[in-house]
């Protein structure tokens, strides 16, 4: 589903991704998990078009997305919830989630009822957000906010998910109910590439990880042989 | 001197101070999604009264000449989007300032060379002959103002909030990257904004044209004022700039009746100062949050 071949990026000059290489495939559950610094909000920016690759290839279902306006990479089908979640402070609850299906909504009139039934879905998992669907989502607390980041991401009714540290900034008891979220966003069967610094936790929901160190792929493999890697063990379970 | 008098003086200068709002208005539509204002948005004001006299001495009537010239500001906004800031933008340069007022001078002498320099009578089939409301004489001609001014104003923001494109164009003004994260081109969003802000010039410029006359110089004095009155209210909210209008308005036909017609332009440069002195983000607006 998502594909990423020796991917280079950086931010004016100074290279910061040197040559990465993942694959998500349909279904299923991947983490990339690494130390701060390491490069995975970059990759996950040069995936969606936010940064653009100086190199590599972006293939979403086969598709070549690198150098894509990231506007039209969303439009391909391709959601990214951002670090620090990035919700419309200025709008409601609701409107960024309509905003969040922009891709497949008619643009003028006639855009709520045509949303009513992915609003339900994603009101279902977030009752706290029907709630509040009338209130500006920039007074909401964190994990309300982290919630509606998702939220959004989902009403796009996307080929493939990215989630940059959902669980950044959280109350022990909220990341845990992050996690709950994204293991039925797994038994639903969409597709999720995840930036976690919780590995443990990244690695119990995961079906493949990815370890990230200095702009590249240090260590690839399923959580159980990640745990019985050393290196990995010491340095990012420990 | 008698109050009837003076209440007269104030409400006929608040009509003009809802020509200042309007323009005003139009920089809030594409600071909101771009941080950028034009300006030579006073040459687009002329030039759009210009083609609009030209297409009535064309002979098209009044409803199809509004229309017109507002689409020859809409597209005279797409084009100073697109020569002057697209650039700048994706450079995250500051080139625009300069080259929007480079524009603003090509646009003068172009009006100079087109339709010379003199100033035209705006013929329209509006009546300037006051009528008699509660005391005060009123025209039909400040009612189309009024009606205008505020007909356009409100049609926006109702496009801003009853439709997805509007929603957009607010998710753009309040995150741009986001925005494109959702699939909403911010290109396409800040040609909107200098379409949209294009139009409001010249529906001010229509609305304006038979009380100043068209000529180049038309504008200048009405672009310093709409400034003074973007940065009173901020560059944020719609209900301020046509409060801070109406009141601009009033201020300087009391200044020119009391003072001489000489300082009609000292309330809006004074109003310019203090503001900027004190509240740079202007009295309606919010205070920039620093973050981290
Ligand atoms: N906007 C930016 N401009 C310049 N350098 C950046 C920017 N964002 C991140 N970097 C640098 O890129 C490197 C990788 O950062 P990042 O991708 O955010 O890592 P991670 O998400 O793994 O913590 C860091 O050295 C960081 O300083
Ligand atoms: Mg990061």
């Amino acid at each position: 589903m998502l594909k990423v071949e020796n991917l280079h990026a950086g931010y004016g000059g100074a290279e910061v991704l040197n040559g990465v290489n993942l694959e998500v495939k349909a279904g299923t559950v991947v983490a990339l998990i690494g130390a701060n610094g390491a490069g995975k909000t970059t990759t996950m920016r040069a995936i969606s078009g936010m940064v653009r690759p100086s190199k590599g290839r972006v293939l979403v279902e086969d598709l070549p997305v690198e150098g894509l306006a990231a506007s039209r990479i969303a439009r391909l089908g391709l959601a990214h919830s951002p670090e620090g979640r990035k919700v419309f402070g200025p709008l409601s609850v609701e409107d960024n989630l309509l905003l969040g299906a922009y891709r497949h909504l008619p643009h003028f009139l006639g855009f709520r009822s045509k949303a009513a039934a992915d609003l339900k879905k994603v009101y279902d998992l977030f009752p706290r957000l029907e709630e509040r669907r009338e209130q500006l989502s920039g007074t909401l607390s964190g994990g309300e906010q982290q919630m509606l980041a998702i939220g959004r991401a989902l009403m796009a009714q996307p080929k493939v998910v990215l989630l940059d540290e959902p669980s950044m900034g959280l109350a022990p008891v909220i990341v845990q109910e992050v996690f709950s979220i994204i293991r039925r966003l797994k038994e639903a069967g969409i597709t999720l590439l995840l930036v976690e610094q919780f590995a443990k936790s990244a690695l119990e929901v995961a079906d493949y990880a990815y370890v990230m160190e200095r702009g590249k792929i240090a260590v690839a493999g399923t959580p159980e042989e990640l745990r019985k890697d050393e290196r990995v063990l010491a340095a990012y379970l420990g | 001197m008698d109050t009837s008098v003076i209440i007269q003086i104030v409400v006929s200068g608040a009509f003009m101070g809802l020509v200042y709002a309007l323009v005003a208005y139009g920089f809030q539509l594409t600071f909101a999604t771009s941080k950028t204002i034009n300006f030579g948005q006073g040459e687009l004001v002329m030039l759009s009264a210009f083609f609009s006299l030209t297409l009535t001495r064309l002979g098209a009537p009044y409803w199809l000449m509004v229309p017109g010239g507002l689409l020859f500001g809409a597209l005279l906004g797409l084009f100073v989007e697109r020569a002057a800031v697209r650039l700048a933008l994706e450079q995250k340069s500051e080139g625009w300032i300069l080259l929007t007022i480079i524009l603003g001078l090509l646009g003068f002498s172009s009006a100079e060379n087109i339709w010379g320099r003199d100033d035209h009578p705006f013929p329209t089939p509006i009546s300037s002959d006051p009528i008699h409301v509660v005391g005060v004489d009123i025209t039909p001609l400040e009612i189309s103002v009024a009606v205008g001014v505020l007909g356009i104003m409100g049609l926006i923001e109702l496009f801003k909030r009853r439709t997805l494109l509007g929603k957009a164009f607010e998710a753009v003004s309040a995150d741009r990257d986001a925005a494109e994260l959702m699939g909403i081109s911010s290109t396409r969003t800040v040609m909107l904004s200098y379409a949209l802000s294009g139009a409001v010039a010249a529906l001010a410029g229509i609305l304006v044209a038979p009380i100043t006359t068209v000529g180049p110089t038309m504008a200048s004095a009405l672009i310093l004022k709409a400034f003074s009155v973007a940065v009173v209210a901020g560059l944020e909210s719609g209900f301020g700039v046509v409060v801070v209008g109406l009141f601009l308005g009033g201020l300087e036909n009391l200044a020119s009746l009391y003072l001489g017609s000489g300082w009609r332009e000292a309330p809006g440069l004074l109003l310019l100062i203090l503001a900027l002195a004190l509240r740079p983000n202007g009295i309606f607006g919010k205070a920039s949050i620093r973050k981290v």
